[in-house]
């Protein structure tokens, strides 16, 4: 089954969480379609953790409405809602073993002993953790990358319709991370369960979700698949919030011109012409990195300028550069390494149609 | 986790409850203290209230023979449990070395054994000793049970001391002598002023200790116990209202402490 | 590398050991010391003050053939139901305090902690006040209620309720630090999992909230075991507890030795206990430091 056109399963509507004065989550409407990964993503502070909070039932919503296929759930208690929680610090229960966190869930709802182990069984192998070492380990013996895999089989033990992640692989380091990231949208295909993971990192999102939501001040900015935001960031918010862009302010003089602020010099550049945007009207150009190149003497370009190139850093099969177009106005430039210049003083350039015009 | 309102309400009305419970005996005693019958019957109208017994308290010669005792007591072994304290904090929160589980353990000893036992026990090694027992006797006494107390007290702040802060003075050059001077001393004295207070107040109103290890100098609640246990007197209740008193100020004054502490340490993890 | 032995003398090895090298020495003389008085001087014969004599077990027939083993009885039974007593008020405030208030569990801190520094004899006698005849309670009832009662005292009841009142705050507090580490996303987790309020508390609070509790009991046990003040003040001579025969060997009978062979069960009964509930926890973690 395709997942961009399967049917919603969570509705959220107009849901607000206010703290006092403070509205933590603004009146915000998305819905998550069964089967999908999607993932909220925002800066901390942005809301995603009470939004979350508020999805699986530990806070209240000031106002607005859940539906979860269809019932209202904003009442229900998270013991009984058919949804559960990996945390960020995953909660594992520290007095039992392994083996115990995972079967839990079951225990609770009354399922034989026997049938439990099995099931637990099962469920650590699909985590990839040998059932007859990990069984009967306890779980503070267990290394980051395990306890990841405990907790998230017990959530799967409960069986939920949803299951959501408050940010779980943000303790581990990167390299780590990546495995787990990879793991986890396997187990997602597997499963065929729905997930919404938070998270801070874009990054972490693009590689995982079908679909992904952008989150700041306690509203969604953009919501879309990874390709989509990626190609077209709607604002200059999102687009910095994608990594190491370059988002150069800028002032519209006349169609398909302005002038670029960079710091107290005024420099005048070619833009796409957008029949929209006024004389005077201040927006930010987004040029990524690998659009940025240096030109050969005698090269031509949509946009040139001179630059001193002040440092480099090699990542692997590409160099990036930060260059100085003028003292305090730097630019990241991305490179493969086979076009290496050693050079101090070149002229950088970027056809007009690599850059974007967003509202800053 | 959710906790409704009804919840919330629930348990405040448990603790308001426990509260009015946990002072009613000191209610009691505030209005014994204020009748001036000779023997109490409650009620009593209201003309008969009286401040007469507090009059004749802070007049007694004797009452303020014992309150000296008290304060004496309990001033030696402030000084002397909160200097063993400081040491042995460090030694069970901050130094790494190897009999630190037992000691540990240890410390804990005292805390853990009844004090009238350790008052007798104290009484007959005087007696072996041929020390005749007297109010820096009963200090003795107190600090061996104040001591680990003070040192709970002081690890509390030990353990959160950060070790990088005397490592980076030794960086600097500093001795040992000027690292605890300058540097361990001065974090650790608001815990040293809290273990102080703390060390005051055990020891004023300290009794199962005192019993035993006085000897002919009576301490305050020794003096009340036996005018307790000989019938009612109506000076009793006003010396114990006074008494209250006095630690009243020292609580006051140590949780004045604690508080600014407390707000002075969320100020500069704030300004991180 | 090997650091050269005089850092390794002067490393944090030997400042530990001097620093707690006062301490010791304060036990040495006032706690290890009188013990060892008290074991040797319960071997010495009856009625003497001499330590210096051949030692004889002639005090522990005593005990045995007589009715101490009742004292020792009455206040272990005393001291266990102060201890159950004090786990079923306290657990739910001690929650609260950790768990629920947030400004007013410090002013409930604060208030019941100012009660352990008013010497205990004092807020007894404040029940005495409260429970004898024509007392605040028999007076309140008689004039507005018109209910005559006689002395609410000198009963086992009123007994407990004076151990309860004077060391409740060493039970909540132990409890309350317990109750403290319970991670809050733990029991969020169990509750999102589908356990109820009373499988959360049985399967997650409880037993995560185990070192206090058994602190807690722990230090109420010990207490309440060596009371005087409670039965003299507010039973009259109901009850006879272990620590006041104790009390009048030393004062009343001039029993030294009788007095120290009593002291020494007392307190071989009382450290077995002890021992045997320190040595299954680690009381570092109750002082808030994460491992060791």
């Amino acid at each position: 089954m395709d997942i961009s056109t399967a049917l919603p399963i969570l509705e959220v509507k107009g849901i607000t969480k206010r703290f006092g004065k403070f509205v933590a989550v603004d009146n915000v409407d998305f819905f998550i379609r069964d089967g999908e990964f999607f993932t909220l993503v925002g800066p901390s502070g942005s809301g995603k953790t009470t939004l979350l909070r508020m999805l699986v039932g530990m806070e209240k919503p000031s106002s607005g409405e859940l539906k979860l296929r269809g019932n209202r759930i904003n009442e229900l208690a998270p013991n009984k809602r058919p949804t559960c929680m990996v945390f960020q610090s995953l909660a594992l229960f520290p007095h039992m073993t392994v083996g115990k966190n995972v079967e839990f869930p079951m225990n609770i709802r009354g399922v034989k002993d026997s049938d439990r182990r099995t099931r637990a069984m099962e469920l650590l192998t699909l985590l990839h953790l040998n059932p007859y070492r990990y069984y009967d380990k306890n779980v503070t013996q267990c290394s980051g990358g395990e306890r990841q895999r405990v907790a998230l089989a017990r959530a799967l033990a409960y069986d939920p319709d949803i299951l959501f992640f408050d940010e779980p692989l943000s303790a581990i380091d990167a390299q780590l991370r990546k495995v787990l990231q990879k793991e986890l949208k396997d187990i997602q295909r597997q499963t065929r369960k729905t997930f919404c993971y938070v998270t801070h990192s874009l990054e972490e999102a693009m590689v995982m979700s079908d679909r992904v939501a952008i989150l700041r001040a306690g509203a969604i900015e953009q919501i879309g698949t990874p390709d989509k935001i990626y190609a077209s960031p709607k604002n200059a918010f999102v687009a910095e919030f994608m990594g190491e862009v370059n988002l150069l302010s800028i002032v519209a003089t006349e169609p398909g011109k302005a002038t670029w602020e960079a710091n107290l010099n005024r420099l005048p550049i070619h833009i796409p012409v957008d029949p929209t945007l006024e004389s005077g009207a201040a927006r930010k150009l987004l040029i990524r990195p690998e659009s940025l190149r240096f030109l050969a003497s005698g090269e031509v370009a949509g946009n040139s300028i001179p630059v001193r190139i002040i440092n480099e850093f090699l990542l692997g099969s590409r160099i990036q550069y930060h260059v100085e177009v003028v003292p305090g106005c730097n630019l990241t430039v991305e490179r493969l390494r086979e076009e290496r210049t050693t050079a101090t003083e070149a002229t950088l350039g970027w056809e007009i149609t690599d850059s974007q015009i967003l509202e800053s | 986790m959710i906790v409704t309102r009804t919840q919330k309400a629930g348990f405040s009305l448990y603790a308001g409850l426990l509260l009015l419970v946990f002072y009613f005996p000191v209610f009691c005693i505030i209005v014994a203290s204020l009748s001036e019958r000779r023997f109490f019957s409650f009620p009593y109208p209201a003309e008969m209230m009286t401040t007469k017994w507090y009059e004749n308290a802070i007049d007694s010669p004797q009452v303020a023979d014992f309150v000296g005792i008290s304060l004496r007591i309990a001033g030696l072994t402030a000084v002397v449990s909160v200097i063993i304290g400081f040491f042995s904090a460090l030694a069970y929160a901050r130094y790494r070395w190897k009999g630190r589980k037992t000691f540990q353990r240890l410390v804990l000893l005292p805390l853990f054994f009844p004090q009238s036992v350790l008052g007798l026990a104290l009484l007959m090694w005087y007696n072996f000793l041929n020390i005749t027992p007297a109010w820096w006797t009963a200090a003795i006494a107190h600090t061996v049970w104040i001591a680990p107390i003070t040192t709970l007290i002081i690890s509390i702040q030990a353990y959160g001391l950060d070790e990088s802060l005397e490592e980076a003075a030794r960086d600097m050059g500093a001795s040992r002598w000027q690292i605890l001077t300058k540097i361990t001393i001065p974090l650790l004295m608001p815990a040293m002023i809290s273990a102080t207070c703390f060390a005051i107040l055990l020891s004023w109103g300290n009794f199962a200790l005192s019993l035993f290890t006085t000897g002919a100098d009576s301490a305050l609640p020794e003096w009340l116990y036996a005018r307790m246990t000989t019938g009612y007197q109506p000076l009793v209740p006003a010396v114990g209202v006074l008494s209250v008193m006095v630690a009243v100020v020292f609580v006051i004054i140590l949780f004045g402490i604690i508080s600014w502490t407390n707000r002075k340490s969320r100020k500069s993890i704030a300004s991180h | 590398m090997n650091p050269p032995f005089w850092k390794k003398f002067f490393g944090p090895g030997l400042i530990g050991s001097l620093s707690a090298t006062p301490f010791l020495l304060l036990m040495l003389f006032g706690f290890v010391a009188p013990l060892l008085c008290v074991v040797w001087f319960g071997l010495m014969p009856p009625k003497t003050f001499e330590l210096l004599q051949a030692p004889t077990l002639e005090n522990y027939r005593t005990i045995f053939e007589q009715t101490y083993f009742k004292s020792i009885l009455w206040s272990l039974a005393l001291a266990v139901a102060t201890v159950i007593i004090l786990l079923i008020i306290c657990y739910p405030l001690a929650f609260a305090i950790a768990k629920i208030f947030r400004g007013g569990g410090y002013f409930i801190t604060y208030a019941i902690v100012t009660s352990l520094f008013v010497s205990e004899n004092i807020r007894l006698f404040g029940w005495v006040i409260g429970f004898m005849k024509n007392g605040v309670v028999g007076g309140t009832l008689a004039k507005y209620f018109d209910i005559q009662i006689d002395s609410l005292l000198y009963n086992i009841p009123v007994i407990i309720l004076g151990m309860v009142y004077v060391y409740l705050p060493f039970m909540l507090f132990p409890l309350v630090l317990g109750i403290k580490m319970i991670p809050d996303p733990v029991r969020e987790a169990a509750f999102d999992m589908g356990a109820n309020r009373w499988q959360v508390f049985r399967k997650i609070d409880l037993p995560l909230s185990m070192p206090g509790v058994m602190i807690g009991s722990l230090l109420v046990f010990v207490l309440s075991i060596g009371a005087i003040s409670e039965a003299k003040i507010l039973g009259g001579q109901k009850v006879v507890t272990i620590a006041s025969d104790i009390e009048t060997e030393f004062t009343y009978a001039q029993n030294w030795p009788l007095g120290s062979a009593l002291s020494t069960v007392f307190i071989a009964l009382t450290m077995v206990v002890v021992f045997l509930t320190l040595s299954r926890f680690d009381l570092e973690k109750l002082l808030g430091k994460k491992s060791s």
